[in-house]
């Protein structure tokens, strides 16, 4: 276990900038999740922390001793791939003890290191087998025990259940939560899906377009988000933004669909559409030209063309300079 | 989903494929059953596809005609380096052009290309020239140097590079995660990947090399040396007619390796051209 840092990286290919001086503190045992849509460089970050991508400014520290300049192998961390990466021509058990083997660790102790990465991730009747013969969740957890078998200081979660149905990929969501607080290893997850994010993470890092847009636990990036692109990322349904004349205010007000009710003095939102959803109810109308989405957890009796009075819940609302997008 | 045939449409379907073999069968019989023919019988008309009497000496004589068995020796072991060596080579190069970014990369594979544009009768010439110089005339050196780092190469090259461009990046870097360098990831993961494409290779190098017919009679001179494809033209009488029957004789021992190699490579080989993407 240990703790990362990253001070002022920046990355550049020629003379394309597309890191622009990130700096994040990753305590020991720390999950850290960083999230952001595509190309806004979450993966890049990633591969420099691995070795895998060199760095063009800024230093890279795994337990207060600067890697940047180390290759992949003696920086003690083990990655998680998109697409798993297991070496198609061996088995599950090579597969996992490839790196010990290489590291001329002794045989006794690979396969009891691979036994035990094994029992804990269900593997074991597996061994044998051919990362060819298995499912897409069992190659998952076999690339988490090539990863843990060695027990590195970090571990690197490159978007590992993107290719996951979507079933699957709650169930592995929980194993790969239960195996950190198992083993307390810090971990750098990188996923464009903010619920992945949300769920799972100690502390999330929010991208955008190579730089940190907030860096906070889910429940502050959720309840207090630095800018609009922050509010705007996460939550789901996203938050909703209304021009500050709406509510006679100079601010951007930002609501999220859950934080209206439908009461007296509301603002009068004409129905375009309704998706109940059992037990909830997701209404998108439109206030002059804004279109809003509003989130009721219960069932609400409306039609495209009605016209509801929809009222922010006045502790919910946030408030961001329409210039900056920076949280007032 | 697979529909069944009716057996009525199998009889059928088998017969028609029976028909449309004999193009391909009807040469290899000929040159079996004609080596045990009297030279009358392999030209009379109406023609005799089943031998009247099997004159087996003709194998005989194809040993005591020349120095065939050594003949045979010189293929097999000039096929083989070649084979070898053109695996080293196009697995490494290939590996090269396609895994590993250096300047001007580009730019020296069109360069290595441009082998393949160039026929070998061009070449002939000046390459007897080089190797009369190296005192090389003669001997076995041009056969298994040619084609090891000539146009035979770079086809091979061309082929590995292929497979390599198409495995995925993440089993190399999740190697080097795991601690391995560049040439411990080319000899324990890309290597042992490639194997289908390596067979492919293996196996259009040893036919081209074992029926490689123009450097033989170029370079070579005393028959001892002779290769096989060049040793089958030296089977005439005295008026220098082809003895027929010897020379189909010495033609089947000689096909016998080619058989014998498709047979137990025809599914690498299938595989091989499948992921070079060579097929058609």
């Amino acid at each position: 276990m240990a703790s990362v840092t990253l001070s002022n990286v920046t990355k550049s290919y020629g003379t394309t900038a597309v890191i622009h001086g990130v700096s994040i503190d990753i305590a020991d045992g720390e999950f850290v999740v960083l999230v952001g849509p595509s190309g806004c460089g979450k993966s890049t970050l990633l591969r420099m922390i691995a070795g895998l991508e060199s760095i063009t400014g800024g230093t890279i520290s795994i337990e207060e001793r600067v890697v940047t300049e180390l290759e992949p192998k003696d920086r003690d961390i083990a990655m998680v791939f998109q697409n798993y990466a297991l070496y198609p021509h061996m088995s599950v058990e090579k597969n996992m003890g490839f790196s010990l083997e290489h590291r001329g660790t002794n045989k006794a102790e690979i396969a009891e290191r691979v036994k035990w990465a094994a029992d804990i991730l269900g593997l074991t009747a597996l061994l044998q087998r051919r990362p060819g013969q298995l499912s897409g969740g069992q190659r998952q957890r076999v690339a988490m025990g090539r990863a843990i078998v060695r027990n590195p200081q970090v571990f690197l979660f490159d978007e590992p259940l993107s290719n996951l149905d979507a079933k699957l990929r709650v169930v592995m969501r929980g194993e790969i939560k239960g195996l950190h607080q198992r083993l307390k290893t810090t971990t750098v997850y990188v996923t464009h899906d903010q619920v992945e994010a949300m769920t799972m993470a100690d502390k999330i890092v929010v991208m955008n377009a190579g730089r940190v847009e907030q860096v906070g636990t889910p429940i502050e990036l959720f309840d207090r988000p630095a800018n609009l692109f922050v509010a705007g990322f996460i939550g789901s349904p996203s938050m909703n933004f209304l021009p500050g004349g709406l509510l006679g205010e100079a601010a951007t007000i930002g609501v999220r669909p859950e934080h209206f009710d439908i009461a007296e003095g509301g603002l009068p939102a004409t129905v375009t559409l309704v998706e109940p959803m059992g037990s909830d109810t997701q209404i998108t109308a439109r206030v002059v030209d804004t279109e809003i989405v509003a989130m009721f957890h219960r069932r609400v009796a409306a039609s495209p063309g009605d016209v509801l009075p929809l009222r922010p819940m006045a502790d919910e609302v946030h408030r961001f300079d329409p210039t900056s997008g920076v949280r007032l | 989903m697979r529909s069944e045939l009716s057996p009525r449409a199998k009889v059928a379907l088998y017969g028609l494929l029976c028909v449309l073999s004999i193009p391909f069968l009807f040469p290899t019989w000929w040159m079996v059953t004609s080596s045990i023919k009297p030279i009358s019988d392999i030209f009379a008309f109406p023609p005799q596809f089943i031998p009247r009497s099997a004159d087996w000496s003709t194998y005989e004589k194809v040993f005591t005609l020349q120095p065939f068995a050594q003949q045979y020796w010189n293929s097999c072991y000039i096929a083989a380096i070649v084979t070898v060596g053109t695996m080293i080579v196009s697995s490494f190069a290939g590996y090269a052009f396609a895994r590993i970014r250096f300047p001007g990369a580009n730019l020296i594979f069109l360069v290595v290309l441009t082998g393949l544009l160039i026929p070998s009768e061009v070449t002939i010439v000046p390459l007897f020239q080089m190797f009369l110089k190296w005192g090389m005339v003669n001997t076995h050196w041009p056969l298994i140097l040619v084609p090891i780092f000539g146009a035979p190469s770079v086809f091979a090259t061309f082929v590995m590079r292929q497979f390599f461009i198409a495995l995925p990046g993440e089993l190399e870097e999740a190697a080097r995660v795991d601690g391995l360098g560049r040439l411990k990831i080319f000899w324990t993961i890309a290597l042992p990947l490639a194997r289908p494409a390596l067979a492919a290779v293996a196996i259009f190098t040893f036919l081209h090399s074992w029926n490689l017919y123009l450097e033989p009679i170029v370079f070579l001179t005393t028959p001892s040396n002779y290769t096989l494809p060049q040793a089958l033209t030296q089977y005439v009488d005295v008026y220098q007619g082809p003895m027929w029957n010897i020379q189909l004789a010495a033609a089947t021992l000689t096909a016998i390796p080619v058989l014998i190699v498709f047979i137990f490579a025809q599914r690498q080989f299938i595989e091989g051209l499948a992921h070079t993407g060579l097929k058609g």
